[in-house]
């Protein structure tokens, strides 16, 4: 059983809450959610929605079909009539005028009363939430007695948790111990900033300076007096750092740098989600030196690949590049999956205070002090290389990229980041590819864009050896990841489903796409 | 402790100075090393205790010349590379040089945002009112009229009075030396290295090739006891506009304005434990 809500209102109206609350007493009963929203770049008024995804097994996307909309005002109903099912419930807000600023509330238990819950749930989820407000579960019990039941969610056996991948990004730099993350804030990159700072104790700092060029040389200080530390910024603000990354090419000083992408270029589509920034996470910054790219495709990976770009930029003393995108870092997930074990980043390094320790953004010789010998910049050139090789290595140790469905399936779907679970979706809705493995599909999810796999060359030559299709599907205008491919391998990946809309694909609408290849 | 020639013996290193003969930046380099070996030699630091971040341009080649720890950074970031040392390791004490285009021109929106954070550090621009590492261009703190190959017309725009930014943005620690007087500059590099926070100390120097016309202002000069009072550092700041009409202006050396304000270590209690336990994220 799948379903898709859609709530839309006023920014300011508290939309999210609603989507809070129904997904938390859902997943509290064992289902899996996925909330997906779209808001402009206001602060209050404009037309905002949340599009929730409920299904009893594993779900990352959402249908551009609704069964159920909430709408907190008229503009809501106008917008999105036409994305109704044919039986589709509308939840309106006139009959709770009275309540006021707890429409949503009451609106929260209306939807718990047609998603057939027992109100009792409803009553406790509503209390942990509003500390005991009478006022409240008044209005939660008001929204629940106005409807009648249609579906039936009945508790499953299921642990299911919700999240965000800003929340995991945050969780993986302090299960790796981060001392330091240094923003400026930056939509959609401020997550991170904002889950940090919410967890800072006596443990990490998170420090917002003057511009984003103050947040990579300051990061850069900081991190070569021995911190343990991260940045984060959107395009816009990556292009301001880039001179750092470049100056970190020559100082190997480690450093870590989550990137969130949104639809470029120019400041763009701000509050949207697009894959558009692989090109400059791969190559931002003059001169050739060794760098990291790896972009997760759900928020547990997010947790698991910050622990390893913060530890390969510790142990080889380079830059690596987390990147996401908005639909990754705003969209709630569910899963029932655990993180994999912790990789301990230590400094083992001798730091500033120790002893004394010189980096320097000029070419240099063994001590650290400029050179401008042919010779030696030859010498530390050649290094700089025989130190990429090394990180390979390493990166083999780590999943570089994960096959899903039956290995042995005739045609190939290759994508990377936030599409990686819409793709799964869409698969399993052709033909259960995924979840049974004897489809006609399987995936390929490419983890690390830098180094590459060689997994890729071979996944690719042994399907089209076969005659079967290779597509690849990708959230960006150009095929970033394919242009990737090609440059690497020099194999050019034919069939393409490129969306640039700035908005996600639906599972259905994706399914169609692949479908029709 | 040490014998004094011998920590600054100490703090020199054996690179090939570049700097042209005669310039000014060799005095300069002269009154660091007698500042810290002073502060060494009274047990007041380690050598291993300092570290510098320099920027770009002739003022920064003193990375090479320096025996302490140090990122010889970008060009305009100096301050900000500085500020990040600070927060890895509120225990080092932090110099961070600069030319005054670098500070000026490309870098000062960290200089307007360092006196807010007052990180214990100590700023000291090497101001000669050009771009001289590229040739003499006109930086924020040349003369307007400035010829050089870059302005064949003349620089059309008038200089910033750095001392004014520094008092404008609440900077704790503002004083001037003259990079001739090598044996003052040291004094005063002691006092902004001990001040608690951030310590702006900017060294006139003239350059023997570029701008020459704004050099040997010597006679002009004049010394200030300690100042703390900020009317009275307005009107210090005000008596020279760097525009440098021969004869005008007198040009005051010494602190001219001083505060003591809670340093960024003291505004933070993650930093302030490691300053308490005396070392930084490493542990």
């Amino acid at each position: 059983m799948r379903i898709n809500i859609l709530i839309g209102g006023k920014a300011g109206q508290g939309i999210n809450k609603v989507s809070e609350i129904v997904s938390r007493v859902l997943t509290s009963l064992g289902y899996f959610t996925f909330n997906y929203r779209d808001y402009p770049s206001l602060i209050r008024g404009g037309h905002n929605f949340n599009v929730l995804s409920v299904s009893d097994d594993k779900i990352g996307s959402v249908e551009s079909k609704l069964d159920i909309v909430v709408a907190m005002d008229e503009k809501t109903k106008e917008l999105h009539k036409m994305e109704m099912k044919k039986d589709g419930v509308v939840i309106g807000f006139e009959e709770f005028k009275e309540l006021g600023r707890n429409l949503n509330i009451a609106q929260s238990g209306a939807l718990i009363k047609i998603l057939g819950i027992d109100k009792q749930v409803l009553i406790d989820e509503i209390k942990s939430q509003f500390k005991e407000s009478d006022e409240a579960v008044a209005a939660a019990e008001k929204g629940f007695e106005s409807q009648e039941g249609k579906f039936e969610f009945k508790k499953l056996d299921r642990d299911v948790e919700i999240m965000h991948g800003s929340r995991a990004v945050a969780i993986g730099a302090v299960n790796s111990n981060l001392d330091l993350y240094i923003a400026y804030p930056m939509t959609p990159a401020t997550g991170v900033m904002h889950e940090l700072a919410g967890r800072m104790g006596k443990g990490h700092m998170v420090f917002q300076p003057e511009t984003e060029i103050a947040v990579v040389n300051s990061a850069m200080g900081a991190s070569f007096a021995g911190a343990k530390t991260m940045i984060g910024s959107s395009g816009g603000g990556y292009d301001l750092m880039t001179e750092g990354l470049s100056m970190q090419g020559m100082a190997e000083i480690p450093l870590v740098v989550y990137l969130a992408s949104r639809p470029g270029p120019g400041t763009g589509v701000p509050t949207y989600s697009l894959q558009n920034d692989l090109d400059v996470a791969l190559r931002g910054g003059h001169g050739e030196f060794p760098r990291v790219v790896i972009a997760p495709g759900d928020p547990i990976e997010c947790i698991e690949k910050t622990n390893e770009a913060l530890y390969l930029s510790e142990k080889f003393g380079c830059v690596t590049i987390l990147l996401s995108d908005k639909h990754l870092a705003e969209s709630e997930f569910s899963s029932d999956r655990k993180a994999n074990k912790v990789l301990k980043v230590d400094v083992k390094r001798e730091v500033a205070g120790e002893g004394i320790v010189k980096r320097s953004s000029y070419e240099h010789d063994k001590d650290w002090n400029t050179t401008e010998s042919a010779e030696i910049t030859k010498k530390f050139a050649d290094e700089r290389i025989k130190r990429y090789g090394r990180i390979k290595k390493e990166c083999e140790k780590f999943q570089m990229t994960k096959l899903f469905g039956n290995p042995n399936a005739k045609n190939l779907v290759i994508g990377w980041g936030s599409t990686k679970t819409v793709i799964l979706d869409a698969l399993d809705a052709i033909d259960g590819s995924i979840k049974n493995g004897k489809g006609d599909y399987k995936f390929l999810q490419v983890l690390y864009m830098k180094p590459l796999s060689s997994k890729i060359k071979e996944e690719i030559e042994k399907v089209s050896n076969a005659g079967g299709k290779v597509i690849l599907v990708e959230q960006n205008l150009t095929g970033q990841l394919g242009r990737l491919i090609r440059e690497k391998t020099g194999l050019k990946i034919e069939n393409r489903i490129l969306k640039y809309d700035s908005r996600p694909f639906y599972c259905d609408e994706l399914k169609e796409e692949i479908l029709g290849v | 402790m040490d014998d004094i020639n011998e920590i600054k013996k100490n703090l020199g290193t054996k690179e090939v100075n570049t700097w042209c003969p005669g310039c000014p930046n060799f005095l300069i380099l002269e009154s660091v090393k007698t500042a810290l070996a002073g502060l060494i030699s009274k047990g007041v630091y380690r050598q291993e205790d300092f570290a510098m971040t320099t920027d770009i341009g002739c003022s920064s080649k003193i990375y090479d010349y320096l025996n302490i720890s140090g990122i010889y950074g970008l060009h305009g970031r100096s301050l900000a590379t500085g500020l990040g040392v600070t927060l890895g390791n509120p225990n080092l004490k932090v110099l961070s040089f600069m030319g005054d285009g670098g500070c000026f021109d490309e870098g000062i929106a960290h200089f307007m945002h360092a006196g807010r954070y007052n990180a214990d550090m100590t700023l000291i621009v090497h101001d000669n009112q050009s771009f001289s590492l590229t040739t003499g261009q006109p930086t924020a703190t040349s003369q307007e009229g400035y010829i050089s190959k870059a302005s064949p017309l003349g620089d059309a725009d008038f200089p910033l009075n750095p001392i004014k930014v520094a008092l404008a943005a609440g900077i704790g620690f503002i004083a001037r030396c003259n990079a001739r007087d090598f044996k003052h500059t040291a004094e005063i590099l002691e006092k902004a290295i001990q001040h608690k926070g951030f310590s702006y100390v900017e060294i006139i120097q003239d350059c023997l090739i570029f701008n020459k016309n704004v050099n040997n202002k010597d006679d002009r000069m004049y010394k200030i006891e300690n100042n703390s009072d900020k009317k009275k550092a307005e009107k210090i700041a005000g008596e020279y506009d760097y525009n440098n009409g021969h004869g005008k202006g007198k040009i005051a050396l010494g602190v001219i304005y001083s505060e003591d304000k809670p340093a960024l270590y003291e505004k933070w209690e993650q930093l302030k434990a490691l300053k308490e336990k005396g070392v930084g994220w490493k542990g």
